[in-house]
């Protein structure tokens, strides 16, 4: 790439600014790169990995529509002209292919703007705005992503420049599944799954962890929120983002400590230097629930800024199971979002971002029990008590009301060619009230009732060297105060606390040939002051507080043996300090008809993870990737039933306690995608995970079973005005949970089940507009299961089928 | 340039370092008026004669110290009148959760089981729809024996559901507010 020539960054999907990091052949900032290969490669067989052009006047003095664009697409990687791709203007309705050298020509234009197409087999359209007066030379550069994934696109885009392996969902993904939760979504990667609490309740778990052992930063923030319960889900709307990533390493130390199970990154993209305002209507209707999801987004590149807003509403009604109604298992959702860059300078460009996320949530009637003998009697029966005949969008108690704001500022400085400094500053707020059904019309008072609000000051430097060696430094420094309400009139659970943390981290990474090797370390310091209330009388204030200092150390290679295979080592050690929930959380967990206490004396967890993946990519055709897992966690934090029984007034609880004990979690995550003919793809995953307390030699409780997944689709060539036709059948196996004693749950674990899905979908093209109709079915067989991540199976059947119907039109 | 920056920076940093420096204020001790703290089951003979007295109290709620259960003797043949009484002593001076479950007399029901002592406990007050309660029971004695006595009080329970107006527990679903069980001495 010639120096110093504007730059087109597919990933950006604007024209840069001459940025000196890349002019002086220093190595590219590696996120920025991530971003680019997550966007340009949508889902497909391959994708621009660095689609990067340069535009410069050609001839000067041509006449009014005698002006020309001309072009020449090549490989960036091998420099081989990349054949037959089209070109399509979309102001002219008409387009060209590049011939057989990759050459391309459109003739015939008037001054004036145009929004240029460029497509490859399978890759997404993308769209690039120009601003037409002279005759114009385009030359494109287009790098082949070679971790093809799957046809959702679940692909490996992190590894091209970290070592941590990752996986991806994209944004056409992430709206044809707009009804669905965060924690939903990323269920379709293999290695992850989620812990759910009814329908409407899930949070991600990654190779076995979840809660606070994945840190979920959304816009680059840790998300706070009441992360210590299995029945509470993050606080994000996925609709915002441009993809969703999640870092299976234990190599993430840039963000947040503590993250022993893996890092969820919700990101959404930068606003495309387009002065048209463009925008996406996304609509679904779901037969289970009949629920309502209605997405819209709106964006623009103005003179002054750029800017996007967007909003999502969704109303789902009682869910239903193959053979019942859910009674009180609907959900209202209100979100809405908006985001602001602005260039200052060449040098210098801000952000804010703000977005509120509100939902209420109901749960199941027939889940809530008083005692011991309710949970029993209710595993007993067929159907949940207070199940309704009919169908009903109420949502009564028990519900959740849950309000989430987050508030960023974010600073990208240029110093020069070589050092750049990124600044980040987050406020949120969390007030979450859960409502119980109570004596004395105080079903209107929550019986949970907290505020959360977190403060977050990040600074990011980074510095570009010679021969592709980077180093990546920073200071995170994060404020959380938790205050319950006593409104509720109850004993909270978790007491008040307020939280300082501090952490600094510095990465250091550097490329040769076929090798990228990383290392990195991170230290945190946790500060944590909590104010308790007394559980015997008289109630008394009692403080506590505590100090803990996290360090981590994380190294990882890459090595691509062959063109076609790559090899990724990554290695761990991860501190993790106790949270308050486990310190001192006191009183009766409903839910699972237990006393819970907390434990005072709790040491930091300390984990050592170890990644291997081998990437292997067979002409396009044949892509496998194998990932295997090993994590030693020395002094794992659980729920030790211990073998006393708490005597109420409600009658004896069993009595849990939080204990240490050293664990391991091993697993394997597999992945294979082959293609016999370009319309026909087929793919398969599988993933297996094992774990195990080695010192009281038993199974950990509450890890994900081993499941299976095929799918078959097949893709209708393009015709005029349809476009990206197909239709796909898929089969889910997940097996029984076998790896657990009788002694350890109340119930036995549910039998294996199989789910059968299907989808098909087309797309109109219409002048400057798409619209895309689809129809997806989830458990077609209408098959009866209970899930044993679903907290709820102790209560009833899992949700039967469902058919939905989306319409989403873009401009 | 870097002069803006700096300045803007100033405010999330001034609003960060203001708030590390103090001390988290102390919680609002919740006023527990929901609570049950203490079940009374009086049990006066028919015939005349000293009260009979079952109670269960746990001052503290769930956690903290263990509640405190006074059991009673019962004569035996005997025919008692028996009456709950649902206290929440954590106020002063004690609330009377009785007179809550009454008003939603339709919404509750109290289920009476007898294990192993020889005895037999009937309803003896109606809720508006005609549906026993429970507060209100007739207890009976027959020879001397022991075992014990399970008093549970369901919150929503399915009044209509076989055998429940009967005292049988078995269908009433519902949630459990309260469980509490007592030995039984007949003599």
């Amino acid at each position: 790439m010639p120096n110093a020539r504007p730059r087109y960054d597919s990933a950006c999907g604007r024209f840069a600014r001459p940025d000196p990091r890349f002019e002086a052949g220093g190595h590219p900032e590696c996120s920025d790169c991530d971003r680019n290969v997550s966007k340009g490669a949508r889902g497909f067989l391959f994708s621009f990995f660095l689609f990067s052009f340069s535009l410069f006047p050609f001839i000067s003095g041509a006449q009014n529509c005698t002006l020309s664009i001309s072009g020449n697409v090549t490989d960036e990687g091998t420099g081989i002209p990349m054949a037959y791709g089209t070109v399509y203007v979309e102001e002219l309705q008409n387009g060209v292919a590049s011939d057989s050298l990759g050459n391309f020509v459109l003739n015939g234009l008037c001054k004036g703007e145009y929004h240029l197409r460029f497509n490859h087999i399978g890759c997404e359209t993308k769209t690039l705005f120009l601003s037409l007066l002279k005759d114009t030379v385009i030359s494109i550069n287009m790098h082949h992503h070679s971790e093809l994934v799957d046809e959702v696109m679940v692909h490996d885009h992190h590894s091209q420049h970290e070592t941590a392996a990752s996986s991806t969902i994209n944004q056409d993904n992430i709206t044809e599944m707009a009804n669905k939760d965060l924690s939903e979504m990323l269920e379709q990667m293999t290695g992850v799954s989620s812990i759910k609490s009814g329908a409407g309740v899930s949070k991600p778990v990654v190779h076995g962890l979840s809660g606070n052992r994945v840190a979920i930063l959304n816009n680059g923030i840790a998300q706070s929120g009441q992360q210590w319960g299995n029945d509470h889900a993050p606080e994000i709307d996925p609709y915002v983002a441009e993809h969703i990533s999640v870092v299976k390493g234990a190599g993430a130390l840039a963000y947040p400590g503590g993250s022993l199970g893996g890092v969820v990154l919700i990101e959404p993209d930068e606003i495309e230097n387009d002065p048209h305002l463009h925008g996406n209507l996304n609509y679904i209707f779901q037969t289970n629930g009949l629920g309502h999801t209605l997405n819209a987004r709106l964006q623009k590149y103005d003179k002054w800024a750029a800017w996007r807003v967007s909003a999502t509403a969704k109303v789902i009604g009682d869910r239903s199971a193959p053979n019942y109604y859910l009674s009180n298992t609907g959900k209202r959702e209100y979100n809405v979002a908006a985001q602001l860059d602005k260039h200052i300078s060449s040098k210098w460009e801000m952000k804010l971002y703000y977005s509120l996320f509100n939902t209420e949530i109901a749960i199941l009637r027939g889940s809530h029990i008083g005692n011991l003998t309710d949970l029993e009697e209710a595993i007993n029966r067929d159907v949940p008590f207070f199940t309704q005949d009919g169908f009903s969008y109420a949502i009564n108690e028990p519900r959740q009301a849950v309000q989430h704001h987050l508030l960023k500022l974010e600073s990208d400085h240029i110093f020069n060619e070589h050092q750049s400094l990124n600044l980040k500053y987050g406020g949120q707020l969390d007030n979450r009230k859960e409502f119980d059904v109570r004596r004395a019309d105080r079903s209107d008072l929550p019986a949970l009732s907290l505020l959360q609000w977190d403060q977050y000051l990040e600074g990011v430097y980074k510095h570009f060297f010679e021969h592709g060696r980077q180093l990546k430094a920073g200071i995170q420094l994060r404020l959380t105060d938790n205050t319950n309400d006593s409104e509720t009139g109850i004993l909270p659970l978790i007491p008040d606390y307020r939280g300082y943390k501090a952490g600094a981290f510095v990465i250091f990474q550097e490329e040769r040939n076929k090798l990228l090797y990383e290392l990195g370390a991170r230290y945190d310091l946790n500060y944590l002051q909590v104010v308790a209330i007394s559980s015997s009388l008289p109630r008394e204030i009692e403080r506590h507080y505590h100090t803990f200092h996290n360090y981590s150390f994380s190294s990882g290679l890459r090595y691509r043996v062959l063109p076609q295979l790559k090899l990724n080592l990554n290695m761990g050690h991860v501190l993790r300090s106790p949270e308050v929930n486990e310190l001192y959380s006191a009183g009766l967990h409903q839910g699972v008809s237990g006393i819970e206490e907390g434990n005072a004396n709790l040491q930091n967890e300390q984990a050592t993870k170890l990644v291997l993946s081998a990437d292997l990519n067979l002409k396009k055709k044949l892509f496998v990737q194998l990932l295997g897992y090993y994590q030693y966690i020395s002094n794992f934090i659980y729920l030790q039933p211990e073998d006393e029984f708490r005597l109420t007034i409600r009658g004896a609880f069993p009595l849990f306690t939080y204990q240490q004990t050293d664990a391991t979690i091993a697993g394997l995550d597999a992945l294979v995608s082959y293609e016999p003919i370009e319309s026909i793809k087929l793919v398969a995953k599988y993933s297996f995970l094992q774990g195990d307390d080695v010192s009281n030699k038993q199974p950990l409780v509450y890890m994900p079973s081993n499941n299976l997944f095929g799918s078959l689709s097949y893709s209708f060539k393009d015709g005029e005005t349809m476009k990206n036709s197909n239709i796909s059948i898929n089969g889910k196996y997940v097996f029984r949970q076998l790896h657990l004693n009788a002694n350890q749950d109340i119930a036995p674990t549910p039998d294996g089940y199989f789910l059968l899905g299907a989808s098909v979908g087309t797309t109109f093209k219409l002048k400057n507009t798409k619209l895309r109709c689809s129809i997806t079915g989830d458990n077609l067989l209408n098959t009866v299961y209970r899930d044993y991540m679903n907290r709820q199976r102790y209560f009833a059947d899992d949700l039967g089928w469902n058919v939905s119907v989306r319409l989403n039109f873009e401009f | 340039m870097k002069n803006n920056l700096k300045y803007l920076w100033a405010l999330p940093l001034l609003a960060v370092v203001s708030l590390t420096s103090c001390e988290k204020d102390d919680p609002e001790i919740p006023n527990e008026e929901e609570l049950i703290t203490t079940l009374v089951y009086t049990l006066t003979p028919d015939g005349g004669g000293t009260a009979v007295e079952f109670r269960f109290t746990d001052l503290d709620g769930d956690g903290g110290d263990a509640p405190v259960i006074t059991n009673g003797t019962l004569a035996a043949n005997t025919a008692y009148s028996g009456v709950i009484t649902l206290l929440n002593e954590a106020e002063t001076p004690a609330e009377d959760i009785t007179e809550e479950v009454e008003e939603e007399a339709e919404e509750h029901q109290l289920f009476y089981q007898v294990a192993t002592a020889n005895a037999t406990v009937t309803y003896s007050d109606t809720d508006d729809d005609g549906n026993p309660i429970g507060i209100e029971t007739n207890f009976t004695t027959g020879d001397a024996s022991s075992g014990t006595l399970t008093i549970t009080l369901r919150h929503e329970p399915n009044k209509a559901a076989a055998g429940v107006a009967d005292g049988n527990i078995a269908n009433a679903g519902g949630e459990t507010d309260i469980e509490v069980t007592f030995i039984v001495t007949v003599q």
